[in-house]
């Protein structure tokens, strides 16, 4: 037996003056089901809240409409309200009559009616409304980090606790990453303290387990309860985790594929990590094992192809001319550039030289040199001759990216890197809940964005899985009916966070209950409607518009 | 001892995320303001590059959620006055400015506005509209209670004027509240307290003063919805501009300038003007192009192919010419050259806060030396702060985009969070 209750607040005067509340509440009181409708002041209010809830009391009431304010205002009020009356929340309806009706139709007479129907629907609504129960669920809140970089390392430190176990898989034999090889950094910093003493602690840290030459094979389940395959030496281990961070780092372009680089073709054309290599080893020397004279540093390569700017390189390629100088001081340096992206180079650097160009045509060897032959910003055409070129290729995501990214069931953007929730509100968290990208394998960093994200990373698991505490998901989560499911997996390409998988043996889908967000997507995309969304079903949102649209017909209907 | 408090000074949206992830984890955070609402500098946009996503529908939930959740004490038109003590044990003196409205009994239906009588500059809208002396910065301002300026308002020079008490059906007008003193024990410090655009005044060649110049946040408000103009791009003389130029980056070598963020407005600029005028002359002028982000490149792309003119120049002067701009500029390769346009935009740096040297003062912080707040330097972090306990987020620490700011917002709290697990847990 529904019993609803129907109360209209008058918000002073803002809802009282635009709208006659007394005809509305004259016109509901006769619908069926309606066990009592009434008008009230300000029902946020403390006496407003202590009213409803002796009235849901006195009248037993199973059902409520409220004819107020924006949900966005009060819906959490009322919720609050409900569940100390002992009520579902689910089975309140809160229709926005002020900032809807009285705030936007000057005539009092459209908006009453307008506010009627608005009304007239939310009752009709609310009886078709189901009660939704809150889910708790235990959690695990160990930690699987992938990538043993200075941002899989950072990632580790900083979760690890007596509390929480992290397992950080890196697949070389040893941990640091790209990092390791560099001799000094443009960041700040000194790279023993951002690296090695990274590692030291890592390895010493009795809460942190590390597999090198590891990789994961597979990894099943959602937030707080995910299970990892790590592959060791042709051994599978298995580890509980909550959630799993991505820190799996980037490549850098391969310059061979554009031919006028000549890369690979002639000797002496390095990459910038060649020449960091090379000088981490103590020299930077031409083939001929002697120091170059003059090197020309050519920048943006593989922008126009990739589509992308990398923006570390213009940084990184200042704390190569100390590279270069400190072997010897009058070595000369050009910078063949497209577009600064710093101001490293106008801020203190007088001694830089630059060169603005619009492209590189040619580079052929003359006489054992290098000759560059470019356009000027402006179209003209110039050339300059080098011992050795240094080429500055963009970064792009790694090789195992892809499989990566289906195994881990989160989609790449265009350009191949993994794509965040939201670039601006959520940039270190993933479509899947409980999965998370740091550092470049979300697009080029320089080290210190990218220690910036595994200590996001480590707030946004630090503030969700916390020991001894349930999750709560979702309780708007779709549902699949077997009996109407073909099959045909549509569902699968519009759901956004993996929810819902193909069940091959029953050929139909399944919706996870844990891992969906209640989005509807799904439920407006099935052809076979086998979908339904929770506080969203089609039955629920006809109710609502046949009321809005055709009031006189359910009139009729009801006489 | 584990303290449990926070201190986050700075409610924009780095200061917000903060917050809103500490209290999750269930820290006790006051999140003090200097303005009478929340959001910083973002509510000023309309549209956040480089998706142009509407910049309100992004912050307004983490706006609601920070004001409904228990675990975070706003403090708004407020300021830190005294910090003393160490990392764990900070004691925090805190200036709140009383509002003269009540926070509980207000529910923002705006009835008082109409009534009082005194109209005066409105400072959020960069001054292009009035306000009254009883006022909400803008529509959508939240938290939605007005204040009242009591350097404006006739009551509070002694006259007997009581029109917006008159007005309010809430009793919410409450003209006896006191200024109060606030001290806190917290255990660390979060400061988000963001930037502001250098006043184009400063760079003389971008002509800022003339008519029909305009600087970043007042182009930005004239073309919000909520705005002065609500959204209509119109010269002064109420006219429809049928030409544009946009300035950036150029001559203002002397600052750090954050070239993609300069480069990524001005760029938000061009569809501004092409989305409420498709058929306006538009050119943008600019030293270098950059766009350094995954998806900045397409952005830029997109906004190449709108018809408009980008032209890279080493020099610009724009003066006045009769009503219309003349910009004089030179080309690489040294050319001169001539644009008239009627509307012109100048896009500055950022800059910090104009109390960063004050604050960083209080709060006993190194300052870089074009006045961001330093970071400290041993072992390589963006957000913590020269002084132990204490962390820099956002714009108060350099030039930032949003994704930028919110990353670091979420980093302190790892931080801090980090350490109290590990302190707690051993």
């Amino acid at each position: 037996m529904k019993r609803i209750g129907v109360f209209i607040c008058e918000c002073g005067p803002n809802i009282a003056e635009k709208i006659d509340i007394d005809s509305i509440v004259k016109e509901v009181s006769s619908i069926s089901g309606v066990e009592i409708a009434e008008r009230y002041k300000l029902l946020c209010s403390k006496d407003g809240k202590e009213y409803l809830k002796e009235k849901i009391k006195e009248n037993k009431l199973t059902h409520l409409v409220l004819g107020a304010c924006s949900p966005k205002q009060h819906e959490k009020t009322f919720i609050k309200v409900c569940e100390e009356a002992g009520m579902n929340p689910y089975l309140c309806n809160l229709i926005n009559i002020r900032e809807q009706c009285a705030w936007m139709t000057p005539d009092r007479e459209e908006a009453t009616a307008k506010a009627l129907r608005c009304i007239r629907a939310g009752i009709a609504r609310v009886k078709y409304q189901q009660s939704l129960e809150k889910k708790y669920l235990e959690s695990n809140v160990d930690i699987l980090v992938i990538g043993g970089g200075i941002t899989g390392l950072q990632t580790s430190l900083l979760l690890a606790s007596d509390a929480r176990k992290v397992y950080l898989v890196e697949k070389n034999p040893d941990l640091g990453g790209m990092v390791s090889s560099f001799k000094s950094l443009f960041e700040g910093g000194n790279v023993k303290s951002v690296v090695k003493e990274k590692m030291e602690k890592v390895l010493e840290n009795k809460n942190i387990e590390v597999f090198t030459n590891s990789e994961v094979k597979d990894v099943l389940g959602f937030f707080g309860n995910f299970i990892a395959k790590i592959e060791k030496d042709n051994k599978i281990t298995e580890v509980k985790t909550g959630a799993v961070v991505v820190a799996t780092g980037c490549s850098l372009f391969d310059p061979g594929q554009i031919a006028k680089y000549k890369y690979g073709k002639l000797d002496d054309i390095y990459t910038s990590l060649e020449i960091e290599v090379m000088n981490m080893g103590g020299r930077i020397v031409l083939k001929n094992g002697r120091e170059p004279q003059s090197v020309a540093i050519v920048h943006c390569v593989g922008r126009e192809e990739k589509g992308y700017c990398s923006k570390i390189c213009c940084s990184y390629s200042a704390k190569f001319h100390d590279y270069l100088r400190e072997k010897n001081k009058d070595v000369e340096i050009h910078n063949l550039y497209y577009d600064l992206c710093t101001s490293q180079f106008e801020r203190g650097r007088k001694d830089i030289s630059v060169t603005r160009i619009s492209d590189i045509e040619e580079i052929t060897e003359e006489s054992g040199k290098k000759h560059i032959e470019y356009l000027t910003g402006d179209g003209k055409k110039e050339s300059v001759s080098v011992d050795m070129v240094i080429l500055l290729p963009v970064i792009e995501p790694g090789k195992n990216v892809p499989e990566l990214a289906a195994m881990l069931r989160i989609p790449l953007d265009a350009r191949g890197f993994f794509a965040e929730e939201h670039v601006k509100l959520n940039p270190v968290a993933t479509s899947l809940e409980g999965i998370y990208i740091a550092g470049c394998v979300q697009g080029p960093k320089n080290i210190l964005e990218s220690i910036t994200q595994s200590e996001a990373v480590a707030g946004k698991i630090l503030c969700s899985l916390i020991p001894g505490k349930k999750l709560e998901p979702e309780v708007m989560v779709s549902r699949i009916a077997p009996s109407l499911c073909t099959g045909c997996q549509t569902c699968l390409s519009v759901c956004s966070y993996g929810a819902i998988v193909f069940d091959r043996e029953n050929g139909i889908c399944v919706t996870n209950e844990m891992l969906c967000r209640g989005c509807g997507n799904c439920a407006s995309a099935c052809p076979s409607n086998a979908i339904t969304h929770k506080h969203f079903t089609s039955r629920q949102i006809y109710q609502e518009l046949t009321e809005v649209l055709y009031p006189s017909r359910s009139m009729k209907e009801q006489k | 001892m584990n303290n449990n408090n926070v201190l986050v000074v700075g409610a924009g949206i780095a200061g917000i995320e903060a917050s809103l992830v500490l209290a999750q984890a269930g820290k006790s955070v006051h999140l003090v303001e200097r303005e009478m609402c929340i959001g910083g500098n973002v509510i000023k946009y309309e549209d956040v590059f480089s998706n142009l996503e509407c910049a309100t529908c992004m912050i307004a939930p983490k706006q609601q959620e920070l004001l409904a959740n228990e675990n975070i004490t706003l403090l708004t038109l407020s300021e830190v006055t005294r910090v003393e003590g160490s990392k764990g044990d900070f004691t925090v003196s805190i200036k709140q400015k009383a509002r003269y409205v009540s926070m509980e009994a207000c529910i923002g239906c705006n009835a008082c506005f109409d009534p009082c009588p005194v109209s005066l500059k409105n400072e959020f809208e960069e001054n292009l509209c009035e306000r009254k002396a009883i006022y909400t910065p803008c529509p959508g301002a939240l938290p939605n209670v007005p204040r009242i300026d009591t350097d404006a308002c006739l009551r509070f020079k002694g006259e007997d004027c009581n029109l917006c008490k008159e007005a309010c059906m809430f009793e919410a007008i409450e003209y006896d509240q006191k200024d109060e003193d606030i001290t806190l024990n917290v255990g660390e410090i979060i400061l988000a307290t963001g930037f502001r655009p250098l006043d184009p005044s400063k760079i003389p060649h971008y002509g800022y003063g003339n008519e029909d110049v305009y600087s970043a946040f007042e182009f930005e408000r004239m073309y919000a919805s909520n705005g002065p103009t609500q959204g209509n791009l119109v010269l002064k003389d109420g006219k429809t501009p049928s030409s544009a130029a946009v300035i950036f980056g150029v001559g203002v070598d002397d600052y750090r300038c954050p070239s993609s963020i300069c480069t990524m407005y001005s760029l938000k600029y061009i569809y501004y003007l092409r989305h409420k005028l498709p058929e306006i002359k538009i050119a943008e002028f600019y030293r270098e192009i950059c766009v350094p982000c995954k998806s900045c490149g397409d952005f830029l792309r997109k906004m190449q192919e709108t018809g408009s003119e980008f032209i890279r120049v080493e020099d610009i002067k724009v003066t006045d010419k009769k009503g219309s701009k003349e910009i004089v500029y030179k080309i690489e390769g040294g050319d001169e050259k001539t644009f008239t346009a009627d509307m012109v935009i100048v896009a500055s740096p950022m800059r910090p806060g104009n109390d960063a040297e004050k604050i960083a003062g209080i709060f006993g912080i190194p300052q870089l030396s074009d006045g961001f707040f330093a970071k400290q330097k041993d072992d390589i972090s963006s957000v913590i702060s020269g002084k132990d306990g204490i962390y820099i987020i956002g714009c108060a620490g350099g030039p930032k985009n949003i994704g930028e700011s919110i990353t670091e917002a979420q980093a302190a709290a790892g931080r801090i969070l980090s350490l109290s697990y590990q302190t707690s847990g051993q």
